[in-house]
């Protein structure tokens, strides 16, 4: 579904990406952990088509398609979605009406008819009985005065309507509590299907507690330097991402190497 | 004086009219006036940013104060399609009483103004006579208004009724006119009594109109007053709203601009009794060459009173938005409250926006807060959008509405609120 090869960018001059490979397969969920200032974000809003990011080599394919070189929009219409660090607040926009101009753009670009408001409504009442969500997000602006645990379950709510074939959560779980943590949780394990690949990015570990991923990757410096199993993600809990500069698999005991190296 | 003034002031009646002598005396007052100043120019304070050239263009002329004929069944079909349906409509054309439709509610009167002079309705000598300071060029077109007094209408509403919905159309009867109509609008609202006035200005014929509306809130009465303007660009719209409060009184402004070529309104609640509430809302989304210039003052002059001025702007083209505000707190209104709120997005290089809130205070324990703000859309705003899948256009789009729809939001009535909305997401002005 998703194939980034030796991805460089560069981010107001500075090279942040340096080198990045990932392979991402329908149905899978991928984990990207890393330090601060690895590049996790950047890897999120380049695939997103934000502006102000320099892709200086390498490719993206999405779906066989070169993702780079389409407009953010486009990117959105064939199936790729960016769940927001920290989603935009839009005074003024109805959040049902917004939600809607979305879809039916979506609908409209793959030449699928337009919904009525009617369908809309049934599509949305369906989508939050799915995530256990209340219907008191929908009447108001867009994340506007939302707090840090709606704002993030919006995003969910968005994801679930437009079902993406790719969704990339950029630390999703970043400022939540524990409670929105698994509510939010919740909703992406309900969105996981075969036909949908994901990437959660993330600094923290416990957000995989809920998120149980197929792979795990190591973001250190632009470049993956580790990836292994759902495991992996506990022993970086544990170790911090010191090691990682100490010497990377080199400095870990023998059981995580042999983790890391054979997820 | 301007040249134009000179063509105007040698227009002008030699003889006061008709009517009770007390009008006769205004219109002489006025002509008056206006033959000492002319028109106001750019060497005014309040007409710095706002120069007269589009009158010149159209080489207007003055148009007769005496009734004119009702217009020929073919004219009527000039007349704008009504933004709602209900209420009771009065169409105006070329500055008269034209057509009036549906059925008219207990407590209200409309009548033509001459019919009202001739009639000597009570208040009305008091109400027109009220009319504050038209020295100096700055007051040029009240004092042309005045001396031209005959043509518009009379509303009024009687003590402690709801009058509901009143639509006043107005349109020009034919092409290229070269008549600067000039229209006075009385409206007399009795102590308790409720009317919500829309008044609703679009062509389709371009024209050059000098209106002068004449307010007097009773106590704890109430007025809504929603002005929607989407007019052709070489249509030039003066306006001046002068409205008096009395205590408990409450009046509403919603303006919208969506058009016209040159727009000046000037509007200016006085609150004369305590308890009286004043909020002033607009909006003004303009492109084009157009130029749209707002002036709202508020004067408290009795205690415990509250006003709010809201106004969101747009301006794209080479489009020209002046906006500016002023409160005064005058001795003795203590406890007051004033708030005023200016926002703008320019979205091209070309267009200006020039605003200015001014605040005085000479009374004790007031609340005053002011903002005035011009800036650009939020482009995070607009890739959020992008990245669910709307185009940069329809996001803008969205967003621009959005941004003036705080003000329709205000509309108490959820069709018209709509409506409005719409048509201000057909006619916002593109980026670039």
């Amino acid at each position: 579904m998703l194939k980034i090869k030796n991805l460089h960018a560069k981010v107001a001059g500075n090279e942040i990406l340096k080198g990045l490979n990932l392979e991402l397969k329908a149905g899978e969920i991928h984990a990207i952990m890393g330090p601060n200032g690895a590049g996790k974000s950047t890897l999120g809003n380049i695939l997103a088509g934000r502006e102000g990011y320099e892709v200086t080599q390498g490719e993206v394919l999405f779906n066989g398609k070169d993702l780079l070189e389409l407009e953010p929009e486009e990117r959105a219409c064939e199936g790729v979605f960016l769940a927001f660090q920290y989603p935009v607040e839009i005074p003024g926009v109805n959040n049902t009406y917004f939600l809607r101009a979305a879809l039916n753009a979506q609908r409209k670009y793959r030449g699928e008819p337009e919904l009525d408001s009617v369908g809309f409504l049934r599509l949305v009442r369906e989508k939050l009985e799915i995530l256990h969500i209340g219907d008191e997000l929908l009447h108001r602006a867009v994340n506007e005065g939302f707090s840090g645990g709606e704002k993030k379950r919006n995003e969910i709510f968005q994801m679930a309507v437009l079902e993406p074939t790719l969704a990339i959560l950029d630390e999703t779980d970043s400022g939540l509590d524990i409670d929105a943590l698994k509510t939010v949780a919740e909703g992406v394990n309900r969105l996981r299907s075969k036909d949908r690949g994901m990437i959660v990015v993330t600094h923290y570990q416990r957000l995989l507690d809920y998120i149980v991923p197929d792979k795990v990757h190591v973001l250190a410096d632009g470049k993956l330097v580790a990836t292994g199993g759902a495991d992996l993600a506990l022993k970086l809990e544990e170790q911090g991402y010191a090691w990682l500069e100490d010497g990377g698999i080199a400095s870990l005991d023998a059981e995580s190497a042999e983790q890391v190296l054979n997820p | 004086m301007s040249e134009l003034a000179e063509q105007l002031a040698t227009a002008l009646p030699s003889d006061a009219g008709s009517g009770p002598q007390w009008a006769r005396a205004l219109r002489d007052a006025g002509a008056e006036q206006f033959r000492q100043h002319g028109l106001p120019s750019r060497k005014d304070e309040a007409w710095k940013y706002t120069g007269l050239s589009a009158l010149d263009r159209r080489q207007v002329q003055l148009a007769a104060s005496s009734p004119a004929p009702a217009p020929a069944p073919a004219s009527q079909a000039s007349l704008p399609a009504p933004l709602v349906d209900e209420g009771y409509q009065v169409n105006m054309l070329d500055g008269q009483v034209a057509l009036q439709l549906g059925d008219l509610p207990t407590g209200l009167t409309v009548l033509s103004l001459a019919d009202a002079l001739d009639q000597e309705i009570g208040g009305l000598q008091d109400l027109l006579e009220s009319l504050p300071d038209m020295k100096g060029s700055t007051h040029g077109f009240t004092a042309l208004n005045t001396a031209m007094l005959n043509p518009g209408m009379l509303i009024h509403v009687a003590a402690g009724t709801d009058a509901g919905r009143l639509l006043v159309t107005w349109a020009a009867s034919c092409q290229d006119s070269p008549l600067l109509i000039n229209t006075r609008v009385c409206l007399i609202m009795e102590n308790g009594a409720k009317l919500e006035l829309l008044e609703q200005f679009e062509g389709p014929y371009a024209n050059a109109s000098n209106i002068v509306v004449q307010a007097d809130i009773g106590e704890y009465a109430s007025l809504q007053h929603v002005r929607f303007q989407q007019e052709p660009e070489d249509t030039v719209l003066i306006t001046r709203t002068e409205i008096t409060q009395q205590s408990g009184s409450e009046y509403a402004h919603y303006g919208f601009d969506l058009g016209g070529g040159l727009v000046r309104h000037d509007l200016h609640t006085a609150l004369r009794g305590s308890g009286a509430k004043s909020a002033i809302n607009g909006a003004y989304l303009l492109d084009g060459n157009r130029h749209v210039d707002n002036q709202a003052r508020v004067d408290h002059f009795a205690p415990g009173c509250f006003s709010e001025q809201y106004f969101r702007g747009v301006a794209g083209g080479s489009g020209r938005a002046v906006f500016n505000t002023a409160v005064v707190v005058h001795p003795g209104a203590d406890e007051s409250e004033a708030r005023q709120s200016n926002a703008n997005i320019l979205l091209s290089a070309r267009a200006e926006i020039d605003t200015k809130p001014e605040l005085e205070i000479y009374a004790d324990e007031v609340i005053a807060s002011h903002g005035a703000t011009v800036g650009q859309l939020d482009e995070q705003a607009v890739f959020y959008m992008r990245s669910r899948g709307l185009s940069e256009h329809e996001a803008r789009q969205l967003l621009t509405t959005a941004f003036c729809r705080s003000v329709s939001d205000k509309l108490t009535d959820p069709v018209l609120s709509e409506h409005i909305s719409q048509r201000m997401m057909d006619v916002m002005p593109e980026a670039g």
